[in-house]
């Protein structure tokens, strides 16, 4: 019986193509842009999950800035001296520390030919000790560790290139930095590190451009009167340390906060209104999923507004039908047919509908999505992430096809039940008069 | 033919309640059809016929009085229970032969043995020999809109028969069709009329009398035995 008025539902839909086809085309179009913005959003999450997994997960960069949500690091105050990181060392949960103090330049030359130069806007240099490439995670790809006190300096691979890939710089090669200050200094590049994972979001906190030592490249030098006796200091930016394994990095943190806002040098140099501001790889993870949250509710806004529509399309059509076939209605009353099969054969056609429309919009989604994510990869890679061998990957969020379909299926039924109950409670009478 | 009812209308009234005042479409009236006879129901328009109609074949409800159909009362019947009635008991064919035009003439015989729950197996067969009977079979695959009207009414008339009910109600069964047309449905009409089926004729026709064993008149919604 009820597979009988199931197949009398599809034999009513296909008998009016047109108008069943521009309905589903209001549920597919609903399910696919959900499919596609999921598909997008999935993959997204996927790759920036993956980018994450280049920061060490026993790495904890220290700095100073503002605690808030998310925390910032400010990169301009310069802070933690030698023997803070001498004290930090020492703490039970670490492994290594290596400070870092961030230089800008106002540009980098290279000389070309007799009075000829090749110039670059801008840059920076991390001038830090050799136990910043174990820390960061470094590997020389070529040449050796520079020499504290000597004009020399590591550069990343992606730095190699900053003057075009014809004139790619290499070992042996000879820069020229010009300071803030005017100064200009030599800089023997004795090593390239590797940059693959340059990419990566933090490549900013994690990949330097290049590396130098302390002396002489870094000059902030300030008066102490601490101990009564006027004394010049070398203070750092950031201090990037790495826990004993991954499940001390708390430990360690807490403890190299207990230092630091305790008798640290650090905590005399700071302002008072900033405070000590930690990253860590489980930090980073809550920002990716604060992102992602975002792109999630996009989606679910998306997913709710489209089928809402859908779902309007669907009930205006089958009251449309439902009006039109009144005197039919009529008729199968007066033949035998209950109420309740009259509300059956309405509400299977919009539940039909809205199915169908579900998994054709799943189809059109996935096709759709895969579509978006290659124009999304060129994109990344056009970004300048060329060296990256890390590519968008196509990712579908099954959850999503599953829920599209069954919110097909119940949109479908939803947005029936009210023609379909018009449908049923129609007086047989008036509804055989109907013209 | 035996002396049992197929109906009985026992001073049955209906009243309808209109914006101002009420309306009496019918008053007092009783009848009796005989299993087996071929009654033509005739008025003018506003007669009550329409009324009366649609109380025999269970779509309405008497304001006052009662049906009997198949010595069964129908007062006290739920809508469940008038749809099953509807379906077992009474055979409907329209002046517009009101085929489901979704479906196939095959189909549309099925219909009303779907309704009632008639197992698959059978009501097939059941529907392509009535098509058949009808000298339509060949047409069982075509959508309604493909046939004539001539023919649409002899699949309806198929339909009526399909559940073998105790009577059918035939509302102008020719109205639709020419006089030629017409003259071969109530040919067919007649044909299961000798075959033992109850019919209720319900026209303005009297030249369609002729095929009829009895007329019962309708006046200003009560019955008399002259036009």
């Amino acid at each position: 019986m009820i597979s009988d008025i199931f197949t009398m539902s599809l034999d009513a839909l296909r008998s009016r193509k047109i108008r069943t086809f521009l309905t589903l085309l209001g549920v597919i179009i609903g399910t696919g842009s959900v499919i596609i913005v999921a598909t997008a959003g999935n993959s997204l999450k996927v790759y920036i999950k993956e980018q994450w997994n280049f920061f060490d997960p026993t790495g904890i960069i220290i700095g100073v800035g503002t605690n808030s949500k998310p925390p910032q690091i400010t990169f301009t105050e310069k802070v933690f001296t030698d023997a803070d990181v001498k004290k930090i060392e020492g703490l039970p949960h670490i492994k290594g520390v290596a400070p870092v103090g961030i230089i800008a330049f106002k540009k980098v030359m290279m000389k070309e030919g007799f009075l000829k130069w090749q110039t670059k806007q801008g840059g920076t240099m991390w001038a830090s000790t050799p136990e910043l490439l174990k820390v960061l995670d470094l590997k020389l790809v070529s040449g050796e560790i520079f020499h504290e006190g000597k004009n020399e300096v590591l550069i990343s691979e992606g730095t190699a290139q900053m003057f075009g890939k014809d004139t790619s710089l290499s070992v042996g090669d000879t820069l020229y930095v010009q300071q803030i200050t005017g100064r200009i200094l030599k800089a023997k590049i004795v090593g390239i590190y590797n940059s693959s994972s340059e990419s990566n979001i933090l490549s900013k906190l994690t990949v330097p451009a290049m590396i130098g030592p302390v002396d002489p490249y870094y000059t902030t030098f300030f008066g102490s009167n601490v101990g009564g006796l006027l004394r010049k200091v070398t203070a750092y930016t950031i201090l990037y340390a790495a826990a004993v394994d991954t499940e001390s990095v708390n430990k360690a943190q807490v403890e190299i906060l207990e230092y630091l806002n305790g008798a640290s040098d650090a905590n005399k140099y700071k302002d008072e209104k900033t405070d000590f501001v930690f990253i860590t790889q489980e930090y980073i993870q809550e920002r990716i999923e604060q992102i992602l949250s975002v792109v999630n509710m996009f989606i679910t806004a998306i997913a709710v507004v489209s089928l809402i529509v859908g779902g309007i399309g669907i009930a205006n059509i089958m009251f449309a039908t439902v009006t039109e076939r009144t005197r039919e209605i009529g008729t199968m009353m007066a033949i035998g047919a209950k109420r309740r099969i009259i509300m059956q054969l309405f509400l299977y056609q919009s539940a039909i509908i809205g199915l169908l429309g579900g998994i054709l919009g799943c189809i059109i989604g996935a096709s759709g999505g895969a579509f978006i994510i290659q124009i999304l990869g060129n994109y990344v890679q056009e970004l300048g992430f060329s060296t990256s061998s890390a590519h968008l990957p196509l990712i579908y969020p099954m959850e999503w096809f599953v829920i599209a379909t069954i919110s097909g299926l119940l949109i479908g039924i939803l947005a029936g039940v009210i023609p379909a109950r018009k449908a049923a409670k129609m007086d047989p009478v008036v509804a055989l008069r109907h013209e | 033919m035996t002396d049992e009812y197929a109906i009985e209308v026992r001073s049955v009234t209906k009243v309808y309640q209109s914006g101002k005042g009420e309306f009496r479409a019918l008053h007092n009236v009783s009848l009796q059809i005989k299993k087996g006879e071929f009654v033509a129901l005739m008025g003018r328009s506003g007669s009550g016929k329409s009324t009366l109609m649609n109380i025999l074949g269970c779509l309405d409800r008497p304001s006052s009085g009662d049906v009997l159909l198949d010595r069964e009362n129908l007062s006290r019947l739920t809508d469940g229970q008038l749809a099953e009635v509807r379906g077992k008991k009474i055979g409907f064919i329209f002046q517009t032969f009101n085929l489901v035009p979704t479906l196939n003439a095959l189909k549309n015989v099925v219909l009303p043995m779907i309704f009632v729950g008639v197992p698959k197996a059978s009501r097939e067969h059941r529907a392509l020999e009535l098509l058949r009977r009808m000298g339509i079979e060949n047409w069982a695959t075509h959508l309604p809109s493909e046939l004539s009207g001539g023919q649409q009414q002899r699949v309806s008339i198929a339909r009526a028969l399909s559940n073998n009910p105790t009577i059918i109600l035939a509302d102008e069964p020719t109205g639709n069709l020419d006089s030629k047309t017409g003259e071969k449905v109530m040919e067919f009409l007649s044909m299961i009329n000798k075959e033992g089926k109850t019919i209720l004729l319900v026209t303005h026709d009297p030249l369609l009398t002729r095929y009829t064993t009895r007329t019962i008149y309708l006046k200003d919604g009560e019955v008399s035995d002259r036009p």
